[in-house]
């Protein structure tokens, strides 16, 4: 099948404001987004610039927005989006060039909510157990993938990028709710403040958006009822 | 498996969370009360649909006097009194932090902050004020 692939372009070094390219190529319908960016790079527009690492919906680094909706590049099928195709970077965050967006504000929201272990016990001998029911509990937001899909598919993020934002509550989930942690007031008393979670109006564009269907809106909640109740199981 | 528990963080945002959609529920119940006591008061018979709805959403004595009722007690009394200024009172502060919801969706913290939210804090007294004043002239018969 013939499918057009229209694709957002800014060369800061050349274009004054960004403009839209449009190329025909020939695809399957079980080819990927990706795959047709690809060719177009390698054979019509060496110029074309995006991320990628993977390709496998694993690495986050090809999170676009395709016919207006946040995905992975790698993991949306042509058959599924449709003989007209539309990419363009991902919203809120400032565009390096053409699919390419400065990641930094993104990351520091990210550093922001303590994304890491905390114990300071002794260390065991062996493994700091948990039971399987334990671990059930943080299981969902252990999938992100930092694709900053959610975040930017929030109209929260995109008025004041200083709102934490969806994924990074994500990885704050992973850690509250990790019961060997012992950072969760800390991460809590964040999330409570000025551009923590009561900045979601629970629109569900996060969950909508997440390639790896976390209940983001789920977990936010979660996370409110927490600061509300103090009760971490 | 042993409970994991902290105490419970008030943070001004978590508090104005919750006061936002308590005072949500309390304007349905302000209202909906007012609404079913007036017609069973006789407004039915003795008040226009804007005279009836105007006692709905703040149930004043001036709303009462400007239609044909002519036994004012029963509208007129503390019971009513309480409920206009609790009705003002959460109804102005709701739709005050909304406006600081907005305002902080849109700006940087910063300066320019934090002299909108004094000038909502001064406009919100302002209304408090004025209403309170209101309810003071007009709420006995």
């Amino acid at each position: 099948m013939q499918v057009t692939l229209k694709v957002y372009r800014y060369n800061p070094e050349k274009d004054k404001k960004p403009h839209y390219d449009t190329f025909t190529l020939e695809a399957d319908p079980t080819e990927r987004v990706l795959d047709l960016m690809e060719r177009i790079k390698g054979l019509q527009d060496g110029t074309l610039t995006f991320r990628r690492s993977c390709a496998h919906g694993v690495c986050g680094s090809d999170a676009m927005r395709i016919n207006g909706v946040n995905r992975l590049a790698c993991k949306t099928l042509v058959q599924d989006v449709g003989k007209k195709i539309t990419v363009e970077p991902i919203l809120g965050l400032p565009v390096i060039k053409d699919m390419i967006v400065d990641m930094e504000p993104f990351f520091e929201n990210y550093r922001s909510v303590m994304p890491y272990f905390v114990n300071n016990d002794p260390p065991p001998n062996g493994e700091r157990l948990q039971s399987p029911e334990e671990r059930e509990r943080f299981d969902d937001t252990t999938k992100c993938i930092l694709c900053a899909a959610c975040t930017t598919s929030c109209p929260s993020f995109w008025a004041n990028g200083k709102y934490v934002g969806p994924s990074a509550i994500v990885n704050a989930h992973r850690f509250i709710f990790d019961s060997r942690d012992q950072a969760a007031k800390e991460r809590l008393e964040i999330l409570a403040g000025q551009f923590g979670v009561y900045r979601c109006r629970t629109i569900f564009n996060c969950t909508l958006a997440c390639p790896r269907e976390i209940q983001i809106t789920k977990a936010i909640g979660e996370i409110k009822e927490a600061i509300a109740t103090g009760n971490l199981d | 498996m042993q409970a994991r528990r902290i105490p419970k963080i008030l943070s001004f945002e978590s508090i104005m969370w919750l006061f936002m959609r308590i005072s949500g529920l309390a304007m349905y119940v302000f209202a909906l009360t007012g609404l079913t006591i007036a017609l069973i008061m006789g407004a039915r018979t003795q008040m226009d649909m804007g005279t009836l709805l105007r006692w709905t959403f703040f149930p004043i004595g001036t709303h009462v006097t400007s239609s044909d009722i002519l036994v004012l007690e029963q509208w007129i009394n503390p019971f009513w009194t309480i409920m206009q200024y609790l009705t003002i009172v959460f109804a102005t502060m709701h739709g005050t932090n909304g406006l600081r919801m907005v305002l902080e969706d849109y700006m940087d913290a910063g300066w320019g902050v934090h002299v909108l939210r004094g000038l909502l804090l001064i406009i919100w007294l302002f209304m408090l004020l004025v209403a309170f004043n209101l309810i003071q002239t007009t709420g006995a018969v």
